[in-house]
């Protein structure tokens, strides 16, 4: 069969899309055989991954053809929402109420990372090209989205797990933040290990994404590489950022306006 | 009356005080509207079954536990007018539970004045923290040791000792005592008893039947406080 070419791509048919469904199939089929209780899962999965993927290249399709820089927004902001949202789905210890500085640490993150790439690196014209600024504020948001949870998880973790250390500083007279310091550091910690694992792997263990997706579409690979640092060196930043933003802005909401740490003993009391 | 001298201001003092807690059957009432005081010098202990409590009493008064009904006053002056790190600098509390922070007995020693609250206040330099240590009969423990490898006895006369050298005016005990060998148990009273006798007022929660240190015993039990016999 010879392959459809169009600009350097080979263009992947319907036929070919539903082939690959077959992959799933086979791994479903030894899910069920192997009793692993997950084909339900696996299934919905593959679903999702077809709808939301297809939605995206719709929705992408029609915003290149709109180029109009409040689509561009309208797409960036309903993506942080939604990364908001997985954030504190991924974070079940966390009090509530995070929801603003989820949305505010990958708004900040997303917004200054992207355009920072798109504008001073890759000097993209306008300011809001849907081409450049949507795949790569994905990239920026999804990988930021990553460490912010994590470090979300870690922070209010690491402080119950301190609980008496926690209780003793306070009780010397410690600030909410003289008694959270080392839960926020080792939180800050936790969320920058995949872009520090990601960054020292790539290239190595694996071909990073972007750079796979721009040579399957025919780029040169030197260039791809080029591209590829940057968004790496980026995310990580992302990430950084993201992540000092969610944790500076979350931790006190286990302490009271009088600085008392709220305790799982005191959180418990108060829920019964 | 005429001629009676005045009673002295209590270091510290409580009216009052109301702790509800949601529990399995409703709101249970963990302290019913409790007045205590310590005056200076003297050291109060506070008896009474487990769950009584006590450790509740010891937080609220420390303004560590969020929802404490009842007014708290520091030498007169009433807790609204105090902010709340400051009251807690001169009203210490000691938790049960090992209260040392992960380091060296040295860093241990010298974490209060690495807060913001002692910001300007020198803190203790190692000649006399060693002098401090030789006191209270740890003259073995090196300053650079790990907290880690201390004995449970040392370790509760360090978080102690911690607490005392940051000259509080009250010091609020819970079980100083409680898991510590016979000797260590001595060694932990005598620091409470000097600290009481250098002019601090002691509130100190206890398990065990009486040292013969106490100026004073109450009993809390089903939220309310007793006063009980030496």
């Amino acid at each position: 069969m010879t392959p459809q070419l169009a600009g350097g791509v080979v263009l992947i048919g319907w036929p070919q899309l539903l082939l690959a469904s077959a992959f799933v199939l086979v791994t479903g089929a030894i899910a069920l055989w192997m009793q692993l209780g997950v084909t339900k899962d696996l299934a919905i999965g593959a679903a999702r991954t077809y709808v939301q993927l297809l939605l995206l290249g719709v929705v992408l399709r029609w915003a290149f053809a709109a180029d109009r820089w409040w689509w561009v927004v309208g797409i960036l902001a309903i993506m942080t929402v939604a990364a908001a949202r997985i954030i504190l789905r991924r974070a079940p210890d966390a009090p509530s109420g995070l929801f603003l500085a989820a949305v505010t640490s990958m708004a900040v993150t997303g917004i200054t990372v992207t355009f920072a790439v798109t504008g001073l690196v890759i000097g993209a014209e306008p300011w809001y090209s849907p081409r450049y600024v949507i795949p790569i504020a994905g990239m920026v948001l999804g990988n930021s989205m990553t460490g912010i949870a994590l470090s979300l998880e870690r922070v209010f973790a690491d402080l119950d797990s301190r609980s008496d250390e926690v209780l003793a500083m306070s009780a010397l007279g410690a600030t909410p933040w003289e008694a959270a310091h080392p839960s926020v550091r080792s939180a800050l910690r936790a969320g920058l290990i995949p872009a520090i694992n990601s960054m020292a792997a790539a290239g190595i263990v694996f071909i990073p994404g972007m750079m796979t997706g721009q040579i399957l579409a025919g780029a040169d690979p030197l260039e791809a590489t080029k591209y590829q640092i940057v968004v790496m060196l980026m995310v990580a930043a992302a990430e950084v950022i993201g992540a000092v933003i969610a944790v500076l802005m979350s931790y006190k909401r286990r302490f009271t306006s009088d600085g008392v740490f709220l305790h799982k003993g005191l959180r418990e009391g108060a829920k019964r | 009356m005429a001629g009676m001298p005045d009673a002295p201001t209590p270091t510290i003092a409580a009216r009052g005080l109301t702790v509800r807690r949601r529990a399995d059957a409703g709101m249970l009432l963990v302290l019913d509207a409790v007045d205590i005081e310590a005056v200076a010098g003297t050291l109060v202990d506070v008896v009474g079954p487990s769950g009584a409590g006590k450790s509740t009493l010891l937080l609220a008064l420390a303004r560590l536990l969020p929802g404490a009904e009842g007014a708290l006053q520091l030498e007169g002056h009433p807790a609204s007018e105090i902010d709340p790190r400051t009251w807690r600098a001169r009203v210490a509390y000691l938790p049960q539970r090992s209260a040392l922070l992960p380091g060296t007995v040295e860093s241990n020693l010298r974490a209060p004045w690495l807060l913001k609250i002692r910001a300007g206040i020198p803190a203790p330099d190692p000649a006399a923290l060693r002098a401090a240590l030789d006191r209270i009969h740890l003259a073995d423990v090196a300053l650079d040791r790990d907290v880690e490898r201390l004995s449970e006895g040392q370790a509760a006369r360090i978080a102690l000792l911690r607490t005392v050298l940051t000259k509080p005016q009250v010091l609020l005990l819970d079980e100083p005592d409680a898991a510590l060998d016979e000797a260590s148990a001595d060694e932990v009273g005598r620091l409470t008893r000097e600290f009481a006798d250098g002019g601090g007022a002691v509130v100190r929660v206890r398990h065990h039947r009486a040292d013969g240190l106490a100026d004073r015993r109450l009993r809390l039990e089903a939220g309310t406080l007793t006063e009980v016999g030496l």
